[in-house]
């Protein structure tokens, strides 16, 4: 049935002859050099078709990599995302929790300074109606301690006064509204006045204005203002540093001299205050204020000395 | 034209072989075999010594392809034998002499499938001959099925192309010859 040509089987017999002794000699044991060059030439044709292959297929590898992994990477790509939010969320309330810990050292080394005895607060909101009041509310109220008429500080100097405690909140008026005057001195000439929240008529636009009563106290801008204490330290203790003399107005005519002040306290970013619910029993003078900024023709002088 | 059309296709076949279809991970094991398909392809419209020889260039050509995990010559030897026992039974059986018969598709992938089968019984038997550890009957077994059955899920990319370039090349070249013609030749 099978009918071929003697020819045609020769050259299987041939082939087949070839295919044997081929791999007779590979299949020995150690390397045959008809083999091995012959596996040579097979290597120098595929190295450069296999690279040519793997840099054409690449996209086409990731894609099927992908496609197999797409389930799997999908829930990966779930979890990671999650724990990703989890650490981004604990990394921010790490560094709100770093920067209120500052603050809260700063205060307490403001109240240390002064022997200021204060209960720590937030401030929650600012909240105000209709933007007019410069309040703030914080999150003590009496249950705490905290009274109408208590001095509010933070790490930098003067917020405010309570003007109003509930049990768990309190209002805190900041030195910066306008129905805010708060009794103050200079620091060292012991010259008194009147800081101002907002403008005063005839004044400069300003945070925060000072009114000096004696016209011939001298006052240059760079002089700092530290709280003159009330009665029995309501509203206001003494001592605490309320801002620093931006420009002085010299108005003729004027009863007062006016100052426009830069407050100590950023009021933009309140965050943690304390309200001093005992002031101390003596005047703390100036050594609540941080000392002075070195002046250029001092500066050899030692941090120690100052 | 026909013969250097087919050693372009084949030299193809057995490249894409080697640099695509091995770089491929399958889990199970075996992938198609383009290079089955290409020859099958072939030794179905030629005389069966040009069949076994197309077989052994192909199969060599695959023995010396990295990866070398088996002795050179093994599936130059088996496919060899596969080519020729196919062109032979072909001539035999099929329409004997008849220049111009096309051959059905259908009978080539039924083809194709029966020469992979034989190809992946063939190479095994040859390793177990040799004494290759990797040839039980479990390996064998997955190995000749599956990739059988991926050889003959290729054979309409790989096998029909290849005869319908043959046959129309064949034709083109034989369409004004008169009288009886030996088939084949290359």
């Amino acid at each position: 049935m099978l009918r071929d040509s003697p020819r045609s089987r020769l050259v299987l017999a041939l082939l087949v002859a070839a295919a044997v002794v081929l791999l007779v000699l590979d299949a020995r044991p150690g390397a045959d050099p008809v083999t091995s060059v012959a596996r040579a030439g097979g290597e120098l044709v595929f190295a450069p078709a296999a690279a040519g292959v793997g840099w054409a297929a690449a996209p086409a590898v990731t894609l099927y990599d992908g496609l197999r992994e797409g389930p799997r990477a999908a829930a990966r790509v779930a979890e990671l995302e999650e724990a990703n939010a989890a650490l981004e969320a604990e990394l921010q309330a790490a560094r709100i929790d770093r920067n209120r810990s500052d603050q809260l050292d700063d205060l307490l080394h403001l109240s240390g300074l002064g022997a200021y005895e204060v209960v720590p607060a937030q401030a929650v909101t600012r909240s105000t109606a209709r933007g007019y009041a410069h309040t703030v509310t914080i999150d003590t109220g009496t249950e705490s301690g905290v009274r109408p008429d208590m001095t509010v500080v933070n790490g930098s100097g003067l917020v405010g006064r309570v003007v109003e405690a509930g049990p768990r909140t309190a209002t805190v008026m900041l030195a910066t509204d306008v129905k805010s005057a708060v009794g103050a001195r200079l620091e060292s000439t012991r010259k008194i006045g009147v800081v101002n929240g907002g403008s005063v008529p005839g004044g400069p636009e300003a945070d925060l204005t000072l009114e000096l009563f004696d016209m011939e106290a001298p006052v240059e801008a760079g002089d700092r203002i530290v709280t003159l204490g009330s009665h029995e330290g309501a509203p206001f203790v003494p001592g605490v540093p309320i801002g620093t003399v931006d420009e002085v107005q010299v108005a003729p005519g004027a009863l007062s001299r006016i100052a426009r002040l830069t407050p100590a306290v950023d009021f933009a970013s309140l965050d943690v205050v304390g309200v001093v619910v005992a002031g101390p029993d003596d005047d703390p003078r100036d050594s609540v204020l941080p000392p002075k900024p070195k002046k250029p023709e001092k500066s050899e002088k030692p941090e120690g000395e100052q | 034209m026909r013969s250097a059309a087919t050693l372009v296709m084949v030299a193809a076949a057995v490249l894409a072989q080697a640099t695509i279809v091995n770089r491929l991970p399958f889990a199970w094991g075996p992938g198609p075999d383009l290079v089955v398909a290409a020859v099958v392809a072939v030794a179905l419209t030629t005389s069966p010594a040009a069949a076994a020889a197309c077989g052994f260039g192909a199969g060599l050509a695959m023995d010396l392809l990295p990866p070398a995990e088996h002795a050179v010559g093994r599936y130059a030897l088996v496919l060899c034998l596969a080519a020729y026992l196919v062109a032979l039974l072909r001539r035999n059986t099929g329409a004997p002499g008849a220049v111009g018969s096309r051959t059905s598709g259908w009978a080539a992938v039924g083809a194709t499938a029966a020469t992979a089968l034989g190809v992946g019984a063939g190479y095994a038997a040859v390793g177990l001959l040799m004494g290759d550890q990797h040839m039980t009957p479990a390996a064998v077994g997955t190995g000749v099925g599956v990739g059988a059955a991926l050889t003959v899920l290729v054979a309409p990319l790989v096998t029909l192309p290849v005869l319908w370039v043959r046959e129309t090349l064949a034709d083109s070249e034989f369409a004004t010859v008169q009288g009886p013609m030996a088939p084949g030749g290359w």
